[in-house]
């Protein structure tokens, strides 16, 4: 596993990070970035993916987050809070099942980019992750 | 308000209109049933009456020549029944009968459907509050269902093709076991007659129900139960009752903590625990948990309700419910019903 740390590979678009409880939604988000060029490492839990991006000398090379809000452990909230603190340049979108406009709006004061919603087509999640990317890219 | 000694009443008639009668006047403060008849030995109040404690027999006569009775209440729908309490009524008891009979009959009809109307708006509010929790457990599938699709479309490999079939097949059953939990929730109890429910199930059933009320997933549940602790009831009450402790804990934890669900079977009775975690509850408030309309959430949180309406099927099927408390340790239900297994 030790060599998914490194540089992302040569023809991927970028490296994603998807933290879900459900090992559906990973095999769904892997399944449909996967087919759009992205390189996709899973984490079951906040914990796991803080473990993930803290474990080795660098912190992970992971272009782009993408979090669940209601799971074990480290929850989503939690979760996301961490990265925008840990890794501001890091952007953070936000996948879930149910929309909750109170949370929305939080999450989005707290710098989450997008705040997507499930069942959410190929196109529509590999676009949100692009402008994602070209965002950070921008600011960095 | 009640006022004075309890009226003690013999009830003649353990048919439907009896068994009504009963049930309400076994949970009315202030009167007392000392007796039931009814010439059929098969009569549903009967066997109502010996779930409750209350003397019941076929022998009218017998039954009025007991002491202490200060009112006949005749509803068994025989003509000549009247006649027949008058000549074996020697001390003139007050007799309830006929058109006024038919009278309160109708009255406590009345009061049933509406307080089924009421239990029935407060499980559908409840489910309200459940909104958040069920989109998420059925979108989590749904976006499987989607993916698998998106990628069957352009797939040719017919091994991978039949795959996602499959994954697909599974994915859409376990959408369909969430809709059928809630059906079974919202289901408007059935006026059939009372079955076996056991309570480990309706416990279980609960707690799938009450996940969905936050939006945190961190509940650490520990079973402790007891083989076939049956009780009498309609299946959809008891979900009720279960449902609305078992919620409560949930929110009360906020989704995160330890659940703590337990049966027991001994001396004739079934006793189920349900203890959390949580904040527990403040002795002023307390007092006021089981009144109607009691709530300290927030609007579409909570309608005050839930305790309310678990009291009063609990008292129905002549078992108690309780509660003790600790502040900043947790909270728990006990909830007692005669055993029927
Ligand atoms: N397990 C519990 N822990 C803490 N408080 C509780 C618990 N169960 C009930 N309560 C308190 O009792 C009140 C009434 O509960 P209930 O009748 O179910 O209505 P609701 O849940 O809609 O508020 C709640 O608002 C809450 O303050
Ligand atoms: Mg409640």
């Amino acid at each position: 596993m030790v060599d998914v740390f490194g540089i992302p590979q040569k023809n991927s678009r970028g490296r994603v990070l998807v933290i879900d409880d459900e090992a559906d939604v990973r095999k769904s988000v892997t399944m449909s970035l996967t087919k759009s060029g992205y390189e996709v490492i899973e984490a079951e839990d906040g914990q796991q993916a803080i473990g993930l991006m803290n474990s080795g000398d660098n912190p992970l090379a992971v272009d782009v987050i993408i979090c669940d809000i209601r799971m074990p452990k480290v929850n989503g909230i939690e979760a996301v809070s961490y990265f925008r603190a840990q890794y501001p340049s890091r952007p953070v979108l936000v996948l879930t099942g149910f929309p909750d406009i109170q949370l929305a709006t939080d999450l989005l004061k707290q710098g989450v980019v997008d705040y997507l919603v499930k069942p959410i087509e190929r196109e529509k999640l590999a676009a949100a992750v692009e402008s994602a990317m070209t965002r950070s890219r921008k600011a960095a | 308000m009640v006022s004075g000694d309890p009226i003690n009443v013999i009830l003649l008639g353990a048919g439907t209109g009896g068994t009504s009668l009963l049930e309400l006047f076994a949970r009315s403060p202030g009167v007392e049933v000392v007796g039931i008849a009814d010439k059929n030995p098969d009569a549903p109040g009967l066997k109502r009456a010996r779930e409750l404690h209350i003397p019941a027999s076929q022998d009218v006569a017998e039954l009025l020549s007991r002491d202490g009775t200060g009112l006949i209440v005749d509803v068994t729908g025989d003509p000549a029944m009247a006649e027949f309490i008058a000549r074996h009524n020697p001390r003139g008891i007050q007799v309830l009968g006929g058109m006024t009979a038919r009278l309160l009959w109708n009255l406590v009809q009345h009061e049933a459907g509406i307080q089924a109307q009421l239990f029935q708006a407060a499980k559908l509010a409840t489910i309200g509050t459940f909104t958040s929790g069920i989109a998420h457990d059925i979108n989590n599938p749904l976006y499987l269902v989607m993916s698998l699709a998106e990628d069957m479309a352009d797939e040719s490999d017919p091994g991978v093709i039949r795959d996602h079939a499959r994954d697909i097949v599974q994915a859409v059953r376990r959408i369909a076991a969430i809709v059928k939990g809630l059906t079974l929730y919202a289901r408007v109890s059935s006026a059939d007659d009372l079955v076996g429910v056991d309570l480990n199930g309706a416990l279980d059933e609960a707690l799938k129900m009450a996940r969905y009320a936050t939006v945190l997933n961190e509940i650490e549940v520990a079973r402790d139960y007891v083989a076939r602790p049956v009780v009498r009831g309609r299946p959809e009450e008891i979900l009720q009752v279960c449902v609305n402790i078992v919620t409560n804990g949930v929110q009360a934890m906020n989704g995160r903590g330890a659940l703590r669900l337990s049966t027991r079977r001994e001396d004739g009775l079934v006793t189920a625990t349900i203890a959390d975690t949580g904040p527990g509850i403040p002795r002023d408030v307390l007092d006021k948990i089981f009144d109607p309309f009691f709530t300290t959430k927030e609007p579409g949180k909570g309608t005050g309700l839930g305790l309310h309406i678990a009291r009063t099927i609990v008292k129905k099927y002549g078992g108690l419910i309780d509660v003790s408390s600790h502040e900043g340790r947790g909270t728990t239900f006990r909830l007692q019903f005669p055993s029927a297994g």
